[in-house]
């Protein structure tokens, strides 16, 4: 696994991620869990599987990092309808196994859940450090400090060949905010309108890259 | 025979029944089904029509005949040609039309009362069979008439056409079906697969109208600096003005949208006198704007209309005495079908006049003249079992009553793109509509229809609606619509496009030289363009037509010498001479292969005349087996003639290596490993997963709220799919269909057997022919680049670095 040290104490995981080192925070956003059963139950014959697969990527994930808290950047689940038996067993699972403080930052589809399931200690925003604030949707930055955000699933389009394009999830820096990539599997994205400001990165093979501003505009 | 009952209606116009009309009222008489095959104008509706009409029956209420086209903007005209025998021979009963045009106050009054004619379309009528009662409404009729049926055919409306039928074959087993169809290759097939398994006893009935067809050609006044290739080619844009000068009211047909724009402007430019009186006509545009354009052609206002396909159809415009068609017309049936928009009257001539936008299509058009003088004509292959469409079906019928399986199995299989139904796949399609699907994969909580007493039934309000939303099988593209400040709507573009454009930037679109005010939210706002200045022309894409076996083959008969003495080919002579003398002519009865050397390597060139799409994918099955060997990159090319492999060295010129090449062996495999199916898979999706109900069509401009938490694309369901439900049949299916359409698979292997058994002539040439020319000129054209997401990637960051490091 290769990082890609944004700054000093903040790095980009290529599994989507961002990691704190000073205080060996995992931070992912828009899980989106039980989205496929919340198509199911409107009649819609998606097959289960990808909230399963999440929750295993999530534990890897922490696992390998050695992350002492994992926070969720909003919208770990997708809707209510979504909450089915099976996903609060498996969640109730996850948290016992991983054996850290899991912290979720409601996000605009959390919010909506009148009773969110196992022991997850839901708040409104994160402040780890002075200068450095864990939000869900990145229009609520405030102040001069670090954001680390999700909501916006950026997607980055690069132009490759005459009619063709490559569409990839992205990170983006901008504004001295950090947008995430959408970490659940079945989750789409759209597609950033980017400036030239931006800093966009991309995950290529096992490693985090940063994409020259030559191959996006 | 009881067509004395006609005689009223014969004898207010004045008329004469023709042979035909005549053969098709006694057979329709006589309780058959069958297909009426005529040309175009007021003959075919009269024939199929005035069976109902004829019959002694007891008054009845309700509706009595069904009258099924492919196009809302025919309703109204078909309504207006049905009315008047009506009120003659049935006074006091009524035809209306029920489109998804129609307004909500009519149609709230044909959800109470039908009236004896009924004109809609296959989606409206799959709509009715939604309402419980529909059957009941209907218990009346006697008569389904499908209009245009060759238009439908071959395509998933025509599939759901059949299943409509199937449905109204196994609730009244006496109904007659008559569909009316202009020249095709398959006409007995057609018939069949209009009347599926009640295709026994029926007839074929033949208008033998002797329609005369002119088809001319404008011929290049130099044929040396004309060019060897492209598509645009306005380069005889002077000559057709004059043309357009001459006649009365012309419709200019091109193949493409963004052709017809670029002519447009043209002709702006040559005649700008002529801005009031001419207009365009593409898929694209508004309502509205198409609108001008048709009432302008139908009430004899408008001098020209530059038009797309979408003129090919129906509507009739009496004025119009002048077709031209510029550059190949790809098939002698659409030849055919344009030209006929000219002369619409029986017993006047269609006159069509030819334009080529590069040299080869004269022998095209002198190719297509020999072709329909003894009526070669393109066939449309039935589809078989598209099984989106069975499950979007399955649900329409649950819907308006719980069906027994059994029962409605042997409905489905009656129609015939479903007749080889496999247990499997049956089983599969009752799955996927009830628990999933699939023993394996798990789809927990999931219901869409529940069996209740051995029979399958929807009674779940939301999903009701949202299902007879959705109904059909035309899938859009996520359009940007266009539109000045003040709303007025112009027309379509795609995000590609537009996307690539800045505020400010000027482009040409719905005629107009346009200004980007801004884009946003799926709505680009613009302004006209103050400034002159060349504008990108608006783009989209879509597969550009092949040319058909039949034209392909009609053309290499043309080059052994076959045919009359023709301007086409004089004219062609100078060019045709010297691909003699440099090679030979290619023909298809021995494949030409030429080698030759240039700047970038090595080059060969193959003319197999299959068409541009079965060439792209011999092209690329030659590069992908030849590099295998090699380890060279080779780079290919394809036009409708044949194709060409580039390569720094190594393509020798080996009839042993060759025949190796294009070896019938592993076929599928390779293609598979070398066309970037997975990718191409993917993006046909997006049409299954709609007309399966795996998406939502919403409507543009509509946001509905509830509905967005179940907004996904296509692409990431073929994942999901693809990973937790391999087995799901729509997967296969969307391979199937994209390997067709992207390759024409089929046309592909017949193509690949028969090289195996042809001779083959090498030419090792020394400089670039005139067949080979056009293929090494579009060198620089794009084709999907091979290879996953991160390759793409590590080539652009390593390009990206070469360059750094030479600056």
């Amino acid at each position: 696994m290769s990082r890609f040290q944004l700054t000093h104490s903040l790095a980009l995981l290529p599994e989507g991620a961002a990691f704190l080192t000073d205080s060996s925070t995992l931070i992912v956003a828009d899980v989106h869990l039980g989205k496929s059963a919340a198509f199911r139950a409107k009649g819609l014959p998606v097959p289960e599987g990808d909230s399963a697969r999440d929750l295993g990527r999530l534990y890897d994930l922490a696992k390998k990092s050695d992350a002492s808290h994992l926070v969720i950047a909003g919208d770990l689940f997708h809707s209510s309808t979504g909450i089915t038996p099976e996903l609060e067993t498996a969640l109730a699972g996850f948290i016992s196994k991983i054996g850290i403080p899991v912290t979720l930052v409601a996000g605009n589809h959390d919010i909506k859940i009148p009773r969110l399931p196992a022991d997850l200690r839901c708040v409104p925003l994160l402040d780890i450090a002075e200068t450095l604030r864990v939000i869900h949707d990145p229009a609520h930055a405030s102040g001069d400090r670090l954001h680390i955000s999700g909501h916006w699933h950026p997607v980055v389009r690069i132009p490759d060949g005459k009619r063709t394009s490559l569409r990839l999830p992205c990170f983006l820096f901008r504004d001295n905010t950090l947008v995430l990539p959408a970490f659940g599997s079945f989750t789409g994205g759209a597609i950033l309108d980017s400036n030239p400001d931006d800093r966009i990165f991309v995950a290529l093979r096992e490693q985090v890259v940063e994409l020259p501003a030559a191959l996006i505009f | 025979m009881s067509t004395e009952r006609l005689q009223p209606f014969f004898a207010e116009k004045g008329w004469q029944p023709f042979d035909f009309q005549e053969e098709t009222w006694n057979a329709y008489l006589t309780g058959k089904s069958g297909l009426l095959h005529a040309p175009t104008g007021l003959g075919k509706t009269l024939a199929v029509y005035l069976g109902p009409l004829a019959e002694k029956l007891p008054p009845t209420s309700g509706c009595q005949v069904l009258w099924l086209t492919p196009l809302r903007a025919l309703a109204a005209d078909t309504l207006r040609a049905l009315r008047e025998p009506l009120a003659v021979l049935a006074p006091g009963c009524e035809a209306e039309a029920r489109t998804g045009d129609t307004p909500a106050a009519l149609r709230a009054r044909l959800r109470k009362k039908l009236p004896h004619t009924l004109v809609t379309t296959p989606e409206s009528l799959s709509l009715m069979l939604t309402h419980a009662d529909f059957s009941e409404k209907l218990s009346g009729l006697r008569c389904v008439i499908v209009d245009e049926w060759h238009e439908l055919l071959g395509t998933k409306r025509g599939v759901q056409t059949e299943l409509c039928l199937a449905r109204l074959r196994s609730w009244f087993p006496a109904v007659r079906v008559w569909g009316l169809s202009a020249t095709l290759g398959n006409l007995t097939e057609a018939r069949h697969a209009l009347l599926g398994s009640s295709f026994q006893d029926s007839v074929e009935v033949t208008a033998d109208l002797h329609k005369t067809i002119v088809i001319e050609t404008l011929i290049p006044r130099e044929i040396e600096r004309f060019p060897w290739a492209g598509h645009i080619g306005t380069r005889l844009a002077n000559q057709v003005a004059d043309e357009i000068e001459k006649a009365n009211a012309t419709l200019l047909f091109t193949n493409t949208r963004s052709q017809t724009e670029i002519w447009f402007q043209e002709l702006l430019t040559l005649r700008p006198r002529w801005k009031d009186q001419i207009a365009m006509h593409h898929g694209s545009l508004d309502r509205a704007e198409r609108d001008h354009a048709e009432n302008g052609l139908r009430d004899g206002s408008l001098k020209c209309v530059v038009a797309t396909s979408s003129l090919d159809l129906g509507v009739d415009f009496s004025p119009v005495d002048q077709v031209i068609q510029i550059g190949s017309p790809k098939g002698i049936a659409r030849l055919l079908q344009r030209a006929g928009r000219s002369g619409h009257q029986p017993g006047s001539v269609s006159r069509i006049v030819c334009v080529p936008t590069h040299a080869f299509e004269l022998v095209e058009f002198a190719a297509a003249r020999d072709a329909a003088l003894v009526r070669r004509i393109e066939s449309r292959i039935p589809l078989e079992k598209p099984l989106d469409l069975l499950v979007q079906h399955l649900i329409t019928c649950a819907i308006g009553s719980p069906f027994d399986p059994a029962a409605m199995r042997r409905e489905v299989q009656s129609a015939h793109a479903f007749s080889s139904l496999t247990d499997l796949e049956w089983e599969w399609a009752l799955g996927f509509i009830s628990n999933g699907g699939s023993a394996l994969a798990a789809y927990p909580h999931y219901q869409k229809a529940r069996l209740e007493n051995g029979c399958y039934t929807v009674d779940d309000k939301h999903l009701i609606t949202r299902h007879r939303l959705s109904i059909g099988t035309i899938s859009s593209d996520p359009a940007v619509s266009v539109r000045f400040a003040n709303g007025h709507k112009l027309g379509t573009v795609e995000e590609s496009f537009i996307s690539k454009l800045k505020a400010g930037s000027l482009f040409v679109f719905a005629g107009r030289q346009l200004a980007l005010i801004r884009f946003r939210d799926r709505i680009a706002t613009v302004k006209p363009a103050s400034r002159k200045g060349n504008g990108h022309v608006a783009i989209w894409g879509g597969n550009k037509m092949p040319l058909s076996s039949e034209l392909s083959h009609a053309v290499a008969l043309r080059l052994q010498g076959h045919g009359a003495a023709s301007a086409e080919m004089l004219a062609l002579e100078p060019i045709l001479a010297i691909q003699r003398k440099w090679s030979r002519l290619p023909d298809d009865e021995c494949l030409l292969v030429e080698h030759a050397h240039s700047r970038e390597g090595e080059h060969l060139f193959l003319y197999p005349f299959a068409g541009h799409l079965v060439h792209e994918g011999l092209a690329a099955l030659l590069a992908f087996r030849i590099s295998r060997e090699l380890g060279e990159s080779i780079h290919t090319t394809q036009n409708d003639y044949g194709f060409s492999l580039t390569s720094k060295r190594g393509l020798i010129l080996s009839e042993d290596h060759l025949r190796d090449y294009l070896s019938a062996e592993d076929l599928l495999d390779d293609l598979v490993a070398c066309m970037n199916t997975a990718e191409l898979a993917r993006r046909q999706f997006r049409e299954i997963a709609r007309v399966s109900g795996l998406v939502l069509q919403t409507p543009p401009g509509q946001k509905d709220r509830s509905q967005r938490e179940l907004q996904v694309s296509a692409s990431l369901l073929y994942e999901v799919l693809d990973r937790y439900d391999p087995s799901n049949l729509l997967l296969s299916q969307s391979r199937r269909e994209i390997m067709e359409k992207q390759l024409e698979l089929t046309r592909l292997t017949a193509v690949i057997q028969r090289i195996e058994s042809m001779k083959m002539h090498l030419v090792e040439t020394e400089n670039l022919t005139p067949m080979a020319f056009p293929l090494w000129a579009d060198r620089l054209s794009a084709t999907l680049p091979a290879g996953d997401a991160a390759t793409r990637l590590e080539a652009m960051l390593r390009t990206l670095n070469q360059a750094a490091a030479q600056a």
